[in-house]
């Protein structure tokens, strides 16, 4: 395990975050069919998990993915999202490195149980629909979207759907790890780039 | 309108300090995402839609311009008055095609035109100047100029399997996931490798404080816009 912190290591933080940054907003633009909405918290992680893996194979000491996601909660923050998703995804990012320590920063099962952890940050995007949010959101999006949308919204998304959510952050990110270790062992094994 | 190389400075015209650039970005995403359809928001939204407009103006792109405008207007006039006036499947259809373009939209061009006329050094410049940490900024100056490089990757990918005849006839979607991202992960594994041996040469490793050659500096023409965007976002909150 290295200790140092260099500027390969940013550089490596720079490019999967924009990898993982690219294919987290092309599925959340989905997110505006209503239904996808909902289920978004189970595509997105099975999705970005395969190069999540590939980052952290190269992950190998505190802070990486810390920064990964301070950088994700400002790009988000910048285009649109509420101010909840720094709590979620700083909180995601801290409780992934809490796992990847665990295992060492080496562990697949660790890596693997990291993927799940680190999606929970997509709660972040959805916390506008439930909770202490809940009203005043959907009113802004009546005059927006209008009633039709916001109902059909409001059908998707009751309070229990949080919790739901939850579970599918990680489920989603615990099949995208999956998913991503048998990618990165077909693949990159062989090539011998892990 | 191709992501490619920088414009070169000659071409820009109308110069923006990099943090300028930055909240026009904030502004117009803000205004965007969450703007009503009422009052006073929507006579912001359709100045927000001018933004990208005249930034794609000052920088040349007559073509993406005016292409631009013609396709934001239509949506937003059909925001305004055609969807109330919809109902049932129709409205549903038009407000999310109509939602999903001005939403994304400007937003979208006002980050390419960032990306686009400012370059790496004069990003990392303003950054430093405003006491941004430094591994913050790295990664980020990295993801601005890898941006580009997987739209160009995603396009050479795609040629390929259109070549050997591959593409259409994948039916199984993870397949086709699979075929797109792992050769776009191998070539961002590349990448990282030579980014950072050419960040060693330019001395980013070293442990002191760097030194900037480029000029970037807030001018009259940035603080007023400044002013006028804060504007923008304080009449957007309270009302």
């Amino acid at each position: 395990m290295q200790k140092k912190f260099e500027i390969k290591d940013l550089i490596t933080v720079g490019v999967f975050t924009a990898l993982y940054f690219v294919l987290t907003f092309i599925v959340a633009c989905l997110g505006f069919i209503p239904i996808f909405m909902a289920i978004m918290p189970l595509i997105a992680p099975i999705l970005v998990g395969i190069p999540l893996m590939l980052y952290f194979s190269k992950v190998k000491h505190f802070g990486m993915v810390l920064i990964t996601s301070v950088i994700i909660a400002i790009l988000m923050f910048v285009t649109g999202h509420p101010y909840p998703i720094f709590i979620f995804c700083i909180g995601a990012g801290l409780l992934t490195e809490l796992v990847l320590f665990l295992g060492k920063y080496e562990s697949i099962k660790a890596c693997v149980i990291g993927s799940s952890t680190f999606s929970l940050w997509i709660l972040g995007m959805t916390i506008a629909f439930f909770f202490s949010f809940r009203e005043s959101y959907f009113a802004s999006l009546v005059d927006g979207y209008g009633q039709e949308y916001v109902d059909k919204m409001m059908s998707y998304t009751p309070t229990w759907m949080f919790f739901a959510m939850i579970a599918m952050c990680l489920v989603g990110g615990l099949l995208g790890g999956l998913l991503g270790a048998g990618v990165l062992k077909k693949h990159f094994k062989k090539a011998g780039m892990v | 309108m191709d992501i490619g190389l920088q414009l070169t400075t000659e071409k820009t015209g109308l110069k923006i300090d990099p943090r300028t650039k930055i909240m026009i970005l904030i502004t117009v995403g803000i205004i965007m995402m969450s703007g009503k359809l009422t009052g006073v928001e929507y006579i912001l939204r359709i100045i927000c839609t001018f933004v990208p407009f005249v930034l794609l103006l000052s920088v040349r792109q007559f073509k993406s311009a005016f292409g631009y405008l013609f396709i934001l207007l239509c949506v937003e006039l059909c925001e305004g008055f055609i969807v109330p006036k919809t109902q049932g499947v129709l409205n549903l259809v038009i407000m999310i095609i109509c939602g999903i373009i001005s939403r994304f939209g400007p937003s979208y061009l006002c980050g390419w035109y960032v990306v686009k006329s400012t370059s790496v050094s004069e990003f990392v410049t303003a950054m430093d100047k405003m006491y941004f940490p430094k591994v913050i900024t790295i990664p980020m100056s990295v993801m601005f100029r890898y941006f580009p490089t997987l739209k160009e990757e995603y396009s050479s990918i795609h040629d390929a399997m259109k070549m050997r005849g591959i593409g259409k006839t994948v039916k199984n979607p993870f397949v086709y996931i699979e075929y797109i991202l792992v050769p776009i992960m191998m070539s961002t594994v590349q990448i990282a490798n030579d980014l950072s041996a050419a960040s060693l040469t330019k001395g980013l490793g070293a442990h002191k404080k760097r030194t900037h050659i480029c000029d970037v500096r807030m001018k009259v023409f940035d603080v007023m816009l400044i002013v006028v965007l804060i504007a923008m976002l304080v009449i957007f909150f309270i009302f």
